[in-house]
């Protein structure tokens, strides 16, 4: 352990060096007296100083939690010798809350072992390291300070709090496995599609009985077949809006976390583009082990500036699959994203443009030309908007606060009752 | 403390006495509440001044009541320099700011007893000369080593 000298050393010895000398000068034995409890605080003090000899460990009960709810981490401390005072403080990142008194002051006496838990909340979503803790231990007469850090640190992956979603926005086109989407076409599924009467070929249980028996001749239930398909999330990562601890990269990813734990679990193959300052990407594939990659890949999410053009070409090919459905989630801030979602749609594919609105996150300005500005700006958003809706691409806003159901509701109903074009 | 002094002093020396101690409150305060600890030593200076000015202006007799006033003016330095230290809450032990208020009211009489044995010293009839003089250069060499103790250890 470090030890360094605390201010009230210098006080102390400076008061008593003062009297003594004083006493001496003056010929005044009293202010000898004076001086001396403070000389006796420092002799005792100097004389009786040793390092502590304290150990620290750290448990993080789980490695993985999600946003809002609490990890427990427990510090055990141990020494050999009798420490009258540990101040210990366990460092926190930005985004990590802890429940307990931290610093804490703790008395330890000889060859004790204690332990100390301090539930911690995740404000926030993110990878985290915990477990730099820093200890401090004045001495008994508070004239010396013992201090080291301990590195102790344990990955933390908070993942975003994803809203519970009932209906997924179905795919324009599936694939050929089997899933949980229902297609349009006809063929082995559960979910009813037509009647049409019996051909040679069609098995015995697909009859319906009372539609044979009310035309007089069989009738055999038609049915469409259920697929899966690929989905991949669009990240816009270029800008973001923020004010306080909100903005719209949070949004953004605890959306497409929700996102991609419902299509997996609908057993949809799920891919992720980073489209930003840097480029991330995760193919699409299914399966647990690939929602937690998505996870991953989304807690590394962040805002790099670039000034550099980037368009839709230098994603590799294989991240964007045919028939895919691209679901982005951009605040619509940087040219570069609205032209690379413009051009995704000129090949074909099937995007929908949920729009985490940054408006909430811009205050209007204070004075009339503030004002007139950020009317300007509203007014270019809307246009943005309509000239995405003219590709046919579906835009919902999504604001903090709102349902993400909501939002994808409005953009099945549009897909509802849009045509499908091709550029 | 500084009040006390005046109290007892006569009236001939009153001012002096007030216009050294009149500013100890003020700069108590001003520590504690910028919790600087300069100015926790600044008061504390001038409490010692105070009374080494009393003493200066006072008779020859020595004051039997000095062991206290050290025992006190370590006290008053002691709760000074608690007060602004970090707040930190203890961990579920709620006997530790006692335990540390008996072991700093301990070592304030044991300052004041340390002081009464020099002022019986002091009293004595031992006369002056080389050895006495002495002790008091070894006494001033200690100080000094003590001070080049914190300047090296200083963080």
């Amino acid at each position: 352990m470090t030890r360094a000298a605390t201010p009230k050393l210098g006080a102390y010895a400076g008061l008593a060096g003062v009297g003594l000398l004083a006493a001496l000068v003056l010929g005044r034995a009293e202010l000898a007296v004076l001086a001396a409890p403070f000389a006796l605080v420092l002799f005792f003090g100097l004389a009786l100083a040793q390092a502590p000899d304290v150990r620290v460990a750290l448990e993080v009960d789980r490695e993985r939690q999600v946003e809002g709810e609490e990890v427990n981490a427990s510090l055990e401390v141990r020494t050999h010798l009798p420490v009258p005072r540990l101040e210990l403080l366990l460092s926190l990142p930005d985004g990590l809350e802890s429940e307990a008194p931290n610093p804490v002051l703790v008395a330890l006496d000889l060859d004790e072992r204690r332990e100390l838990e301090v539930p911690l909340r995740c404000a926030h979503w993110g990878a985290y390291l915990v477990g730099r803790v820093q200890a401090r231990v004045p001495d008994r007469f508070g004239l010396l300070a013992y201090e080291r850090a301990y590195d102790l640190r344990r990955p933390l992956k908070v993942y975003p709090r994803g809203e519970a979603l009932e209906k997924l926005l179905r795919p324009l086109q599936t694939l050929s496995f089997a899933g949980s989407q229902t297609t349009g076409t006809r063929g082995e599924g559960i979910e009813f599609a037509d009647l049409r009467p019996f051909a040679p070929g069609d098995r015995i249980r697909r009859v319906n009985w009372r539609a044979t028996a009310r035309r007089g001749e069989p009738w055999v239930n038609e049915t469409h077949p259920e697929r899966n398909t690929d989905v991949v999330i669009f990240l816009d990562t270029f800008a973001e809006a923020r004010s306080g601890s909100g903005s719209t990269l949070d949004l953004a990813v605890e959306a497409a976390g929700a996102l991609a734990a419902h299509y997996i679990r609908a057993k949809d193959r799920v891919g992720l583009v980073g489209f930003g300052g840097v480029l991330n990407w995760l193919t699409v594939s299914g399966g647990v082990t690939q929602l937690y990659r998505v996870l991953d890949s989304l807690l590394d999410a962040e805002i790099f500036l670039s000034y550099a053009w980037k368009e839709i070409e230098i994603l590799p090919r294989r991240t964007l699959p045919p028939h895919a459905l691209v679901v982005a989630l951009t605040p619509l801030l940087d040219e570069r994203s609205v032209r690379a979602l413009l051009d995704l749609r000129a090949r074909g594919f099937d995007l929908a443009v949920v729009e985490i609105s940054p408006v909430p996150f811009v205050e209007p300005g204070k004075d009339e030309l503030d004002r007139l500005a950020y009317r300007l700006w509203l007014m270019r958003r809307d246009a943005l908007r309509a000239s995405y809706l003219r590709f046919g691409v579906p835009v919902v806003e999504w604001r903090q606060g709102d349902p993400l159901q909501a939002a994808l509701e409005e953009v099945r109903t549009f897909r509802r009752h849009a045509r499908v074009t091709r550029a | 403390m500084a009040a006390t002094v005046l109290r007892a002093s006569p009236g001939v020396h009153r001012g002096v006495l007030l216009a050294v101690g009149a500013p100890v409150p003020v700069v108590l305060l001003v520590g504690l509440a910028v919790r600087w600890s300069a100015a926790l030593t600044g008061a504390i200076v001038l409490l010692g001044a105070q009374q080494a000015v009393r003493l200066a202006l006072g008779n020859d007799v020595l004051d039997e009541w000095a062991p206290l006033v050290g025992g006190a003016l370590l006290l008053c330095a002691e709760l000074a320099w608690w007060s602004i230290e970090p707040r930190i809450p203890a961990w579920a032990q709620a006997g530790l700011a006692l335990r540390r208020l008996a072991f700093v009211l301990l070592i304030c009489l044991l300052g004041a007893a340390v002081g009464a044995a020099m002022l019986v010293a002091a009293g004595s009839s031992l006369s002056g000369g080389v050895p006495l003089e002495l002790v008091g250069i070894v006494a001033a060499t200690g100080v000094v080593a003590v001070l080049a103790y914190v300047a090296r250890h200083s963080p």
